[in-house]
């Protein structure tokens, strides 16, 4: 088969198909039957923004989507997806083949939501099985205004472990091909429409201590190192912006009740700008407290608190102009027949050039 | 008198038996060629909540046996230890992080039955009374007894 110049990366796609389905028919797998699992996580949302001084809010006034996950399972292998159609964009985020190396170990090859995202990593893109309408500004999604990559493709090994008595330890490690940076904001390797113009790899760890096997409750470390490289940028905070070193530590705790939840996320971050004749180093922080409240009748109130260190002075920032410097929100949502829910946010957000307020209304829900 | 106390023991203790029947027992069961031995309750509960529970290499494939409402409130209280509310989280959180398959849901005991005939892997929970003559079925281990 002949290919186009432009389409270089295709016969990745096609092998990384034709993998998955080898590898469901291989000896490994074979003698066990095939299963398969499909979860619909459709959500309805309107906004109304007022108050408002800031240019740029990457606010959308309405959003209707529905998050697909599928999973084939065979032995020891799993071929694991989930793909996003909305009103405005429709992507295949995550699409996973997975190898249960042990009872507690699997490793995954594709595209994966990286695990430093305590938020991502524990809601990914279905709606209905977070609390809050919107996810904390640091964990937005590359084609929202995010500012940290989420989506890499290559490597994922996730483990659970004995440790200090009845805890467990669980950590995650990831390397794979980084999001670049270009006029648009972070654009993550698509395995739709492939292009490998310009990437570099990006690493993952994080490790957390957890005092029983189902607890969300524990607390944990979390580390990366990408490189971003630049495609297409007109301005930039430095002339010839080639790529950005970025590295991230940070760390968490988590703690859950039957009435209370609270999640506390925090990252530092040191960037380095880096042009042919220049280079410019920064370094900001960024971190959040979500508390949730369940109360009689399926009720949950919740309030969240976000808030960032020397944003104003990183260059790296300076490439998110919707980055929200502060954001404070709360609202209460309503679970009602089974898998349904309705949730009113009100929400104050303070990005690097003005503020603005919202209020949202959602509706979401899952069905098998 | 040694004779008349014999017999009033005797009435009693059927009288008992009646009362409590030795049917009144959850039990853990599988295929009887099944490559599970035994299976400790954390394994039990991490299999019915969706985690994949791994014998000699392979994936078991857990059979939730909804044939009564007696039934299910065993499972709810004894082998997962929550809500049905909580439960029902619990798998979509599996599904939605790792891609794990929900347990497979029945609503007759033939239908579980024919289920575990079918499949070497698959394990499920059942009233020592439904499996006591069934020589196809092994029983792995007394889940909850009354």
């Amino acid at each position: 088969m002949k290919m186009s110049p432009n389409s270089g990366i295709k016969p990745m796609r096609i092998s990384l198909l034709r993998l998955a389905v080898l590898a469901l028919c291989s000896p490994l797998a074979r003698g066990d039957p095939l299963q398969h699992e499909f979860l619909l996580m459709p959500s309805a949302q309107a906004v109304g923004t007022f108050d408002r001084q800031a240019p740029v809010t990457e606010v959308v006034d309405q959003v209707v989507q529905a998050d697909m996950l599928f999973s084939l399972q065979k032995g020891p292998l799993r071929l694991f997806g989930e793909y996003l159609l909305s009103d405005h964009e429709g992507d295949l985020e995550r699409f996973q083949l997975g190898w249960q190396m042990s009872q507690d170990t699997v490793i995954w090859f594709g595209r994966y939501h990286q695990p430093t995202s305590v938020w991502n990593h524990e809601h990914h893109h279905g709606q209905y099985l977070s609390t809050s309408i919107t996810r904390p500004a640091m964990d937005e999604w590359e084609d929202l205004g995010g500012i940290l990559p989420q989506h890499f493709t290559g490597t994922l090994i996730e483990s659970s472990n004995p440790a200090l008595g009845d805890w467990r330890l669980r950590w995650a490690l990831g390397a794979g091909i980084a999001p670049r940076i270009t006029p648009d904001g972070l654009e993550p390797f698509d395995l739709v429409h492939p292009d490998s113009r310009r990437r570099q790899i990006g690493y993952q760890a994080r490790a957390s201590l957890h005092p029983g096997e189902f607890t969300e409750t524990g607390f944990g470390v979390f580390a990366a190192s990408d490189e971003l490289p630049t495609i297409g940028l007109a301005t930039a905070p430095i002339p010839n912006l080639d790529h950005v070193d970025l590295k991230l530590l940070g760390g968490f705790g988590a703690y859950a009740s039957n009435d209370w939840k609270v999640l506390a996320t925090v990252y530092h971050a040191s960037t380095r700008l880096i042009a042919p004749l220049t280079t410019r180093s920064d370094s900001f922080a960024v971190g959040y407290v979500e508390i949730e409240r369940r109360f009689a009748g399926d009720f949950t109130a919740f309030a969240r608190w976000e808030d960032s260190a020397n944003g104003s002075d990183a260059a790296y920032l300076q490439l998110f102009p919707a980055f929200f410097r502060t954001k404070h929100l709360g609202g209460v949502r309503w679970d009602f027949l089974q898998r349904q829910a309705l949730t009113l946010q009100l929400t104050d957000s303070h990005t690097l050039k003005g503020r603005f307020t919202d209020v949202r209304v959602q509706w979401s829900a899952a069905f098998f | 008198m040694r004779r008349h106390l014999l017999i009033a023991v005797v009435l009693l203790l059927g009288l008992l038996a009646t009362a409590r029947p030795a049917s009144q027992t959850v039990v853990l069961v599988v295929r009887w060629d099944s490559a599970v031995t035994t299976l400790d309750s954390v394994s039990v509960r991490k299999l019915f909540l969706g985690v994949p529970v791994l014998v000699n290499g392979t994936p078991l494939h857990p059979v939730r046996n909804r044939s009564d409402t007696l039934l299910d409130e065993v499972f709810l209280q004894q082998i997962v230890a929550m809500s049905q509310s909580a439960y029902d989280r619990q798998i979509l959180i599996g599904v939605n992080r790792q891609g794990w398959l929900r347990p497979t849901e029945l609503a007759s005991t033939p239908r579980v039955l024919d289920a575990l005939y079918g499949d070497p892997n698959a394990i499920s929970f059942m009233w020592l009374r439904d499996v006591a003559h069934e020589p196809r079925i092994r029983v792995v281990r007394v889940l909850w007894s009354d």
